[in-house]
């Protein structure tokens, strides 16, 4: 597929196959690696140079990257923990899974990198049930590094060593969020836990540990080998930085996942990379960075889509997960199927997730079967108010399509309720 | 019981590991792979070479979605029913199942091969309407791939690996 | 210290404090779940939301999640905090079943109680409701899932707090479940205290289902007696019954809680359950008969022994059981009437234990289970807490939840709900492997101890000379070296008479050495500090008693709330001793060996129904207030009596220091039965009672009764000289008869309610030694002891002592054989069955 722009993450993808070691170093992989690890640079020149290349964590909440690894105190104890966050749990969202399949070695050694920055000796590499199969792709890339001298003891020689164990998660959503992360890896209960301590200081096994999303990582190498500033060029727009992985799925004619640069628009997203929307459908709305963020109407089509932008408009990129809907779909159906996840899904800690979840599920529910009340809408709007004071931010993700729903299309809702039914249930076949 | 030679291997990847629980997901996965699911006899056993009480291990097992704790078929059928699999026709997905197989959501087939389940979004959205059968994850479902799929799984006892 | 405003009141708090604590200082109790001091700050339940005006924080948050911080402006009235309290209140109460009317809970529930404050009143969720299968618990503890709010409460405290693994969340989100991994009895021996801690009624008493309402019930702050601990407990009676106790806050003692033998074994009080009646009727010659002719024959019995055979053919026994009250009047009977006694132990062991360790504290060393539960470094000698104190266990475990390391010395294979190291130990070395620890801790800061410790030191270093330190030692005394505030608790039951105060040296060496060092021990019984302070005149106990009855110096023995049919190691004896005697006089509520050969009986009320004082182990005086006036309780259909008479039915009872009292006589004729009070009685027995309620005398209720300091102890010189001379067959076992949470004492032998945790007896011992004479884990052996043999089931383990073997005082079979206490017995006694 012509692209015009420069892959990076991608710059290796294969159509129907992972690229090995060789091909990975061919094209400049683990040269980062060599030169800042085997070279013996500071760590704190690592963290420098990511920290001004602007790499936001890639996991949902746009953290800088370089200042978590700097949170690391540099008299906190040993050993220091790293954890790539691949749980992907979040309705749309499939990035990291390409990642895997396509380059694991670029995540490799974005691994080693960002531990070698606050001196962390191992990694767990945590990956939910339904990708066994990059599970074992890992697995079996990671016996490779180890045999090329990139993983293990003494790497390349130095005094540095760390290696990476891939932890196979039970399948929870929660088990993403980074603190109930921690959890599950210790073989606890995952509810997360909130912070001080924070997990730089006290995480696993009360010792210092970073917690990043894969995409995250596999940036390190690229910015460590081309510097912060070609990193910053990358971007469409001027404050972002790097590219992006953009998940999109359903109403389009190519569903898959794209690198562009970060900040491109949505409507070159859609129409340009994913081959337009599906034939038939015409734009309705989209869910911008997976199933925590708000309904994106087509007012927005044109937005850059990147942190800043989608902030300005009370949105945000969250995973850059695009799940578009299109004239057919009955929104207050998707937000329904929406909020059947989230409620499924609460950890069951804390009261406004794990009943006022199933609450609004409900009262969704009777709305799309015909059963809606008028006052069903504010008793919604207050209670999407009142799970932002939930105890982690689940539910208040849980939220935000419901409210995005009533903000945009009460129409469509009050529609349901005066009809006593879904409007679209007659023509909707899909 | 479980086979000592299981057994063997649990201990060994167990003692691996920074502390016994953080494997406890492993050795249930393992203890599934061959027994299906997780008898309250497992459990003991289980918790038994975790240094964990049998009560402990159930905190985690009842928590995730994927190990069961009831008896399931040989190959677990778990559909996408999340949101772009919904879009997508999940619910035609489940019904073609279900009459195939003659059994309801949750229901195991007569023959004890298959189970099926409904399961959250397994990050194959790209590929929707999708659904996940042990380990191996197939996507873009219609009839006649689902036929595909279910008639080469009866046929073959044993697989792995990806689609 | 910050300064914050909630609700317009300015408040100093101190660092670290919580808002919604801060807010319980003014008086204003924030609504909450699962916040609970004695738990900590979750943020779950999300009940405790308030407003923050100003400061750091801004909007509706937690208030148990938030540290108090100056310049904070916190409003609990703020519409918005009032609109989301009353969310998470209708949120929670979707699921909740509306069944209070049949909820044991009801009237005393705190989801009841914030559902009405909150105002919400119509259930607006048209779901239906969620429920659950309940699991069975065991005998104490009802499980009712469907009421569960999530809190999480019960988790914590189980797991947490106490330290048990059987009780727990389960499942996910709304699906979530608290209980066990199948059907069964709950593990913990604190499991009563789900009852208290679980704000709805999930968790209810089993015992007490069904019978009341809370506001139906008569309450009173009491004490729990049944070990020296002194827990404070409320205790509510209905209907001339006890019906429940539970814990009552104080935070020296057992803070928040108590354990299972402490609140569910109240049963004994209440008669008519059953075949263990408690005795309701005064009676002469096992015939019923009214109080005054039984007190009045009894006394004229008592007259006429005296003028046969003179006063000190009379003696008098009380026990650690007794109220204080009871113990000062069998003092002040016996010097006033000349009377043997009276005594309180049953040998000379006991005694010198009791009294030692009452000597040996002070109150610069002594400490309390608060203390307990804040010291960094544990040492635990000769002592089971679980068994003999067990929130003493419970404390320990919340100094070990901080890293404090818990090291055990002991004969017995001890368990804690906690990580420890243990040492097993024959009692002859408990003092030596203490001594090394000690010692190896401080020996580099010797020098400057100053000369009343010189020859202690000198004595220990001679000792670690003498032998190798168990491996591990020398490690825990490393960290003991650097710990700041270690605490030993020293137990009085299989320890040598010297090691009590040994410990206390040990602690004062430490304390030379810059530690806050502490002393805490474990004391035979609930009234066994009392006992000790009043035994100081004469060196005699029940043994000698036994002795004079046999030789004919006694012919009248007047028992005071005690059974030496339960304590006295040779039956038999015992037996034809008490056969000899012309007269015994038995008061007392248990249905007793003794009370049945009495030849007057009088019923003496319970702690219940009479106001008692108890010192506790570490020397602080707590009173339990009456609670019901006591008699028949009016329950189960029994038909009222058809005679009339405005006596209360099996009302006619009197404390038993009153009863001893009116027995006794009265020799000045100013002071009639009302002529005497507890008031002036306890300081003529006791003069230091009166210091510690100046002007405001009887009761006294929390201060500790200590000497200011008490100094080194010295007795240790003693220690291997004094060690029980050598057995004449050194490969001869020692029998070491111990206390078991339930089934071994008094309590537990007379309630029902006990019985029901009571696990079957067994007899412990070393794996060497349990091979070397052919036995194996399980096996049933007979024991032939010198007065006849008894069966039991070994139980074998390496964390025994070796030559040793443990056998609970279990009141399921018959152990009284023993000729010589502490016995032996050489191999060829034990028999595989
Ligand atoms: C409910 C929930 C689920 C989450 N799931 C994921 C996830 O699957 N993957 C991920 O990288 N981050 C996830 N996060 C975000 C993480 O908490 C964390 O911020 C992230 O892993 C940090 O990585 P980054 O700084 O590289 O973005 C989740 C957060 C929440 C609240
Ligand atoms: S919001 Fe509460 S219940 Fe929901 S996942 Fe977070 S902690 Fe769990
Ligand atoms: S059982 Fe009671 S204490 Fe436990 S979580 Fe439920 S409401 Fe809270
Ligand atoms: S520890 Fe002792 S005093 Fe406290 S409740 Fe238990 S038996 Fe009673
Ligand atoms: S009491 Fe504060 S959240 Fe429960």
């Amino acid at each position: 597929m012509p692209f015009k722009y420069p892959l990076v993450l991608f710059q290796n993808r294969k159509p129907d196959r992972v690229a090995t070691l060789d091909e990975y170093r061919e094209s400049g992989g683990y040269e980062a690696l060599e030169k800042f690890i085997g070279g013996g640079i500071s760590p704190k020149e690592v963290i420098r140079l990511v920290t001004e290349s602007g790499l936001l964590g890639r996991g949902g909440a746009g953290f800088p990257a370089g200042m978590k690894w700097a949170a690391v105190p540099d008299s906190s104890p040993f050993p220091r923990y790293l954890v790539a966050n691949s749980d992907e749990m979040e309705p749309g969202t499939f990035k990291d899974r390409m990642l895997l399949h396509v380059d694991p070695h670029c995540v490799i050694e974005g691994m080693a990198l960002a531990a070698y920055s606050f001196s962390g000796s191992k990694a767990f590499f945590f990956v939910r049930p339904s990708y066994e199969s990059s599970a074992a792709i890992l697995e079996r890339e990671l016996e490779n590094a180890r045999k090329a001298g990139f993983l293990g003891n003494r790497i390349l020689g130095t005094d540095f060593s760390f290696d990476i164990v891939v932890h196979r998660s039970g399948g929870r959503y929660i088990c993403g969020e980074a603190s109930a992360l921690l959890n599950a890896i210790m073989g606890k209960r995952p509810n997360p836990v909130k912070p001080p301590p924070y997990p730089t200081e006290k995480g696993l096994w009360e010792k210092p540990t970073v917690v990043n999303n894969v995409e995250t990582l596999a940036n390190v190498p690229h910015i460590l080998r081309n510097g912060p500033e070609w990193f910053k060029s990358l971007s469409a727009t001027e404050h972002g930085a790097g590219t992006k992985i953009y998940g999109i799925s359903g109403r389009v004619s190519r569903p898959g996942a794209v690198e562009l640069p970060i900040g491109t628009r949505l409507s070159e997203i859609i129409d340009l990379h994913c081959g337009g929307m599906a034939s038939g459908s015409k734009f309705k709305a989209c869910l911008p960075g997976g199933a925590s963020t708000r309904f994106l109407t087509p007012e927005h089509y044109d937005i850059p889509m990147d942190f800043e932008d989608l902030k300005k408009i009370g949105n945000r990129l969250g995973t850059a997960a695009i799940m578009v809907f299109d004239q057919n779909t009955c929104l207050l159906g998707a937000t329904l199927n929406l909020m059947e996840f989230f409620a499924r899904e609460s950890c069951g800690w804390c009261t406004p997730c794990r009943e006022g979840l199933p609450y609004m599920r409900d009262l969704l529910w009777r709305i799309e079967n015909g059963e809606g009340k008028e006052e069903f809408i504010p008793n919604l709007r207050m209670l999407c108010k009142q799970v932002w004071n939930s105890y982690c931010a689940l539910a208040p993700g849980a939220a935000e399509p419901v409210i995005s729903l009533l903000d945009f299309f009460e129409d469509e809702v009050r529609q349901h309720i005066s009809e006593k039914g879904c409007p679209f249930h007659a023509k909707a076949d899909h | 019981m479980l086979p000592d030679e299981l057994k063997f291997k649990l201990r060994e990847m167990i003692a691996g590991a920074e502390s016994p629980r953080e494997k406890a997901i492993d050795v249930m996965f393992a203890i599934q792979e061959l027994q299906g699911w997780m008898s309250d006899e497992a459990m003991v056993e289980a918790a038994e070479l975790l240094g964990m009480t049998p009560l402990e291990l159930e905190e985690l097992a009842t928590f995730y979605d994927y190990i069961y704790r009831s008896p399931v078929g040989r190959y677990v059928i778990k559909v996408c029913d999340s949101t772009v699999c919904w879009l997508q026709g999940h619910q035609r997905v489940i019904d073609y199942i279900s009459s195939r197989l003659s059994i309801p959501m949750g229901g195991t087939s007569a023959d004890g091969l298959f189970t099926l389940l409904p399961v959250c979004c397994i990050g194959y959205c790209d590929r929707a309407p999708a659904m996940v059968v042990n380990n191996r994850v197939f996507g873009n479902l219609t009839p006649e791939k689902i036929d595909r799929v279910l008639t080469q799984l009866a046929e073959k006892a044993d697989f792995s690996g990806s689609e | 210290m910050p300064r914050l405003i909630i609700d317009e009141r300015e408040i100093e708090v101190p660092e670290g404090t919580k808002v919604i604590d801060a807010a319980q200082r003014l008086g204003i109790v924030i609504p909450r779940f699962c916040y609970h001091e004695a738990l900590g700050s979750v943020g779950a339940c999300r009940m405790c939301a308030v407003k923050f005006l100003q400061g750091p924080f801004k909007g509706v948050q937690m208030s148990c999640m938030i540290d108090a911080r100056d310049g904070m402006v916190v409003s609990t009235t703020d519409e918005e905090a009032v609109l989301f309290r009353k969310r998470v209140i209708e949120l929670l109460m979707m699921n909740h079943p509306l069944d209070c009317p049949v909820c044991d809970e009801g009237g005393q529930c705190l989801l009841q109680d914030e559902t009405v404050s909150g105002g919400h009143g119509r259930r607006r969720f048209r779901g239906p409701k969620r429920t659950y299968r309940d699991q069975y618990l065991g005998p104490y503890i009802k499980h009712e899932m469907n009421r569960c709010i999530h809190c999480y409460r019960c988790a914590r405290f189980y797991q947490e707090f106490a330290g048990y693994r059987d009780l727990g969340p389960l499942r996910i989100g709304d699906r979530m479940y608290f209980g066990r991994f199948s059907d069964g009895s709950l593990e913990s021996p604190f499991s009563g205290n789900l009852v208290d801690i679980c704000p709805t009624g999930v968790y209810t008493d089993t015992t007490a289902r069904f019978k009341l309402r809370r506001w139906e019930l008569e309450r009173s702050p009491s004490l729990c007696n049944q070990c020296s601990l002194g827990c404070n407990t409320a205790a509510n009676a209905h209907h001339r019954g006890v019906m429940r106790v539970e814990a009552r806050f104080n935070s020296e003692v057992n803070g928040y809680f108590l354990c299972d033998a402490g609140r569910f074994g109240f049963s004994y009080s209440n008669g008519g359950t059953g075949h263990r009646e408690r005795p309701l009727s005064p009676r002469i010659a096992g015939a019923p008969a009214s109080a005054h002719a039984a007190l009045t024959a009894a006394r004229e019995a008592l007259d006429n022994i005296a003028a046969k055979y003179g006063p000190r053919a009379i003696a008098a026994a009380g026990s650690h059981r007794n109220s204080f009250e009871s113990q000062c009047m069998l003092d002040l009977i016996c010097r006033t009437r000349d009377w043997r006694g009276p005594v309180f132990f049953w040998g000379p062991e006991d005694r010198r234990k009791t009294l030692s360790a009452v000597e040996g504290l002070d109150g610069e060393i002594a400490v309390s289970m608060r203390e307990i539960e804040k010291a960094d470094f544990v040492i635990v000698v000769g002592a089971d807490p679980l068994n003999e104190a067990p929130m003493g266990a419970l404390a320990l475990r919340q100094a070990a939840r901080k890293n404090a390391p818990v090291v055990t010395i002991d004969p017995r294979p001890i368990f804690l709900p906690c990580g420890f190291e243990h040492f097993p130990a024959a009692p002859e070395k408990i003092e030596r492997y203490l001594g090394m620890l000690v010692w190896k801790a401080v020996e580099k800061d010797a020098a400057r101890f100053g000369k009343d410790a010189e020859e202690f030191c000198r004595y220990l270093a001679a000792e670690c000379e003498s032998c190798e330190p168990p491996a591990a030692m020398a490690r825990l005394s490393q960290l003991l070296a650097s710990c700041s505030r270690p605490a030993i608790i020293c137990g009085t039951d299989v320890t040598l008479q010297t090691t009590p105060a040994f410990a206390a040296d040990c602690v004062r060496l430490l304390r030379l050495a810059g530690k806050q060092a502490g002393l805490f021990f474990l004391l035979p019984g609930a009234g066994s500090f009392g006992s000790a302070l009043l035994s100081g005149t004469d060196d005699k106990t029940f043994a000698d008693l036994v002795e004079d009855i046999e030789a004919g110096r006694v012919r009248a023995l007047v028992v005071g709330e005690s059974d030496p049919f339960h304590h006295y190691p040779d039956r038999a004896r015992l037996e034809s001793a008490m056969s000899k005697l012309e007269l015994l006089v038995a008061i007392d509520y248990f249905p007793s060996e003794t009370v049945r050969r009495a030849s007057f009986f009088y019923p003496s009320s319970t702690i219940f129904e009479t106001g008692s004082t108890y010192i506790n182990q570490e020397g602080r005086v707590q009173f339990a207030h009456p609670v019901h006036c006591g008699g028949v309780p009016i329950r189960g259909g029994e038909h009222p009596p058809r005679v009339y008479s405005d006596l209360v039915p099996g009302g006619d009872h009197l404390p038993a220091w009153k009863a001893l009292w009116q027995i006794a006589g009265t020799p000045d004729k100013d002071a009639g039965p009302g002529g005497i009070s507890p008031e002036k009685f306890i300081p003529a027995a006791l003069p230091a009672f009166d210091g510690l309620k100046a002007g405001h005398g009887y009761p006294v209720d929390g201060p500790r009764l200590l000497t200011a300091k008490a100094g080194f102890q010295g007795k240790w010189e003693r220690a291997s000289a004094d060690a029980r001379t050598g057995p004449e067959n050194p490969e001869a076992f020692e029998l070491l008869m111990v206390e078991w949470m339930f089934g071994t004492s008094e309590f537990s032998a007379w309630s029902d309610s006990l019985d029901a945790a009571a696990a079957a007896p067994h007899m412990s011992m070393n794996s060497k030694d349990a091979a070397r004479i052919g036995l194996c884990d399980g096996d049933t052996v007979s024991v032939e002891l010198d007065g006849g043999a008894f069966e039991i089931v070994v139980s074998v383990s390496d964390r025994t002592a070796e030559g040793v073997l443990v056998i609970p005082r279990h009141h399921s079979f018959e152990w009284r054989k023993m000729k010589d206490s502490p016995a032996r017995v050489s191999a060829e006694k034990i028999r595989k069955i």
